[in-house]
């Protein structure tokens, strides 16, 4: 039998004894403590296989056997780690931060509720993208999700972690509409209009009445969601597409001036991005089948990847959505600032309603096939991401580039990188790509990424959202005014943590009892 | 590998990494008539009469194992039937220990996601096949 993980200041025997009182609760086949159990929630991408195992794992199925196990996790300061469905693979997926932690699996929470007149949606954490797209689907309900190209997770999960779709609904955390989350003490509270009584507007209006209480519980360790209401996108009568093409790295600065007027004017809403050529060689193909030579891909390979997929070194697509008339006419204004950007390619396409819906992630489809790139090394494959917040300006975005471009050079790495456009920001994207078979190659992630977080701060930089490894050294970027945000965060945490039970490390944020764990 | 290459490229107009929305590869350049559609996900919707294991394998597994999936794709590079309900090669046994302990890319399936009992009607599913008639429904 291997070690079994344990948190600060608990002992096997106690463990022994929180695991029956779970199985008490919950009952037994809710509760999970073998070693197998314990290495199927391990983290299936991680850099460093020793890190964030968990003790064990509970899965309740229903709101009150969530509370009762936030309610044995205070008796014995055990802590919990919630996941929805654990798939945000490249940020930890169903590990916890904290080794020793026990997993609160919430993939059999399932019920959506779904109000077809307003196109709004209340979902449980276990409702994954495929569940949702399967409910529309069976009962022809017409509206599209926005989802995110790893679309095999929790439509609440991805929301909560700020993660992105394609579509004008792309930034998903924008669209939540009223939780309702059990407190660290058992408690159960709801946000906006859930907390009066039958309220028929729970879904359509997210402030209520007072201070907001949604986005304190995105990204962070209050409490436990166990229902998120979400905005949907009406079916559109047309979708006008095109995929663009620029030749060189430096076209960046143009494509990113000729689009960025045109998204602060709501005139293209798509959460287009910016990605250069590794981007579909990933997915397409492997290393091995292009050079057997280590480092950066060279200018060579470089130009084969090209050739034979027809790429520039950067591509760009757009989706403009809606009714037709309103639709033509933003997109023919979208199509003449590309024009003026000097593009190696443009091929357009155009989708009407009745037509059959396309699998490609723009049309409400969830996806799962760019994780194939996980592969491109070959091996157990996997990838984390760094991605700063950037201006929305050409400049930035090509001075950003050229640096970290030179940086994956210096450290031997093949570049992905993207700049994905936000209303007023872009998020530049920087894939790692690596072989867990390969521990060469991975002995380079972890310096490397401490290196692009060193060298973002100094632009003012900082990143969205990040892997569990680097929490709490991102965190640290966000230090403005003796690191005060740091200091409200952790004030709150201990008001409604005080035993330090749900997801101690989460963003960076520890309770008082286990602040000794934080990292660098 | 150069079949699997070819599969892939039909199925795809989108290459992405992550929350990364993807772009387009312009195969051949670009111009005329945009890509070809790409398959819808395959969900229980689309086999209502589905129960037992072929239910529990859509509402699970076809998110990945369906044409456009991400295990979909990478079996493709290695074998000629990438598509697990048409396969007539899969033991129990060999379904269940490659969903627990991950393989290759694919992730360990835990029990508070598939139990048990799931997993045994899936993995018996599996075994029994191929399911060509399902899959064609």
């Amino acid at each position: 039998m291997a070690d079994i993980p344990l948190p600060p200041g608990l002992t096997e025997a106690r463990l022994t004894d929180v695991q029956r009182a779970f199985e008490r609760a919950l009952g037994a086949d809710k509760v999970f403590f073998t070693d197998l159990d314990r290495t199927t929630y391990e983290d299936k991408f991680a850099v460093d296989d020793a890190g964030h195992h968990p003790a064990g794992a509970v899965a309740p199925e229903s709101v009150e056997e969530v509370q009762a196990a936030v309610r044995i996790a205070n008796q014995y300061r055990m802590p919990l780690w919630p996941i929805s469905r654990g798939k945000n693979l490249g940020y930890g997926g169903s590990a916890p931060l904290l080794a020793g932690s026990v997993v609160l699996d919430m993939s059999r929470m399932k019920q959506i509720a779904f109000d077809e007149q307003m196109g709004t949606v209340l979902v449980e954490p276990g409702v994954g993208f495929y569940d949702l797209y399967d409910y529309i689907k069976a009962n022809d309900l017409p509206f599209w999700m926005s989802t995110p190209g790893n679309s095999w997770g929790s439509v609440m999960g991805n929301a909560l972690d700020r993660g992105m779709g394609y579509t004008a609904y792309g930034e998903h955390a924008k669209n939540i509409m009223g939780l309702e989350v059990v407190l660290p003490s058992g408690e159960l509270v709801r946000t906006g209009m859930g907390a009066f009584s039958d309220a028929p507007t729970w879904q359509n209006y997210g402030f209520g009445f007072g201070p907001g209480w949604d986005q304190m519980f995105v990204q962070s360790n209050f409490g436990v969601v166990t229902k998120m209401g979400l905005w949907l996108m009406q079916e559109p009568e047309v979708q006008l597409g095109m995929d663009v093409e620029w030749d060189k790295p430096e076209d960046l600065k143009a494509i990113v001036d000729a689009l960025a007027p045109l998204r602060r004017e709501r005139i293209m809403t798509s959460h287009s991005s910016i990605g250069n050529w590794l981007r579909v060689a990933s997915t397409l193909t492997t290393r091995d089948q292009w050079t057997d030579k280590p480092g950066a891909l060279g200018d060579d390979v470089i130009d084969a990847i090209r050739k034979q997929f027809g790429l520039g070194w950067w591509g760009l697509s757009i989706r403009v959505a809606g009714r037709e008339e309103v639709a033509k006419a933003q997109y023919a204004i979208v199509k003449a600032a590309v024009d003026a950007s000097d593009p190696m390619s443009i091929r357009e396409s155009t989708w009407r309603k009745g037509e059959p819906i396309r699998g490609d992630g723009w049309s409400g489809t969830p996806i799962t096939f760019p994780m194939q790139n996980a592969n491109w090394y070959g091996g157990r494959g996997g990838h984390i991401g760094f991605s700063p917040i950037i201006p929305q300006d050409g400049t930035a975005a090509l001075e950003q580039f050229q640096r970290t471009y030179a940086r994956y050079k210096e450290y031997g790495m093949d570049y992905q990188g993207s700049f994905v456009f936000g209303e007023r920001h872009m998020i530049n994207v920087n894939a790692m790509l690596f072989s867990q078979d390969d521990p060469e190659h991975l002995a380079k992630i972890d310096p490397f990424f401490r290196q692009l977080v060193a060298d973002a701060k100094e632009q003012g930089y900082g990143e969205y959202r990040t892997h569990l490894d680097y929490m709490d050294l991102v965190a640290g970027t966000y230090d403005w005014n003796g690191d005060a945000l740091r200091k409200l965060n952790e004030t709150v945490k201990d008001a409604l943590d005080p035993n330090g039970i749900i997801a101690p490390g989460k963003s960076g944020i520890w309770p008082s009892r286990l602040r000794g764990e934080r990292g660098a | 590998m150069r079949r699997a290459l070819v599969l892939s490229a039909a199925l795809l107009a989108l290459a992405g990494c992550g929350d990364a929305p993807p772009q387009a590869p312009a195969e051949g350049g670009g111009g005329g008539g945009g890509p070809p559609p790409m398959p819808e996900p395959v969900t229980l919707a689309d086999r209502p009469d589905a129960t037992g294991g072929e239910a529990l394998y859509l509402e699970k597994c076809a998110m990945c194992h369906a044409p456009n999936g991400m295990g979909y794709g990478l079996l493709g590079r290695r074998l000629d039937q990438p598509n697990l309900e048409l396969r007539d090669d899969l033991t129990a046994d060999y379904v269940t220990t490659a969903a627990r302990m991950g393989i290759g890319n694919m992730p360990a399936i835990p029990r508070g996601e598939v139990s048990d009992a799931q997993m045994k009607q899936i993995a018996d599913y599996l075994a029994a096949g191929p399911h060509p008639g399902e899959v064609g429904k």
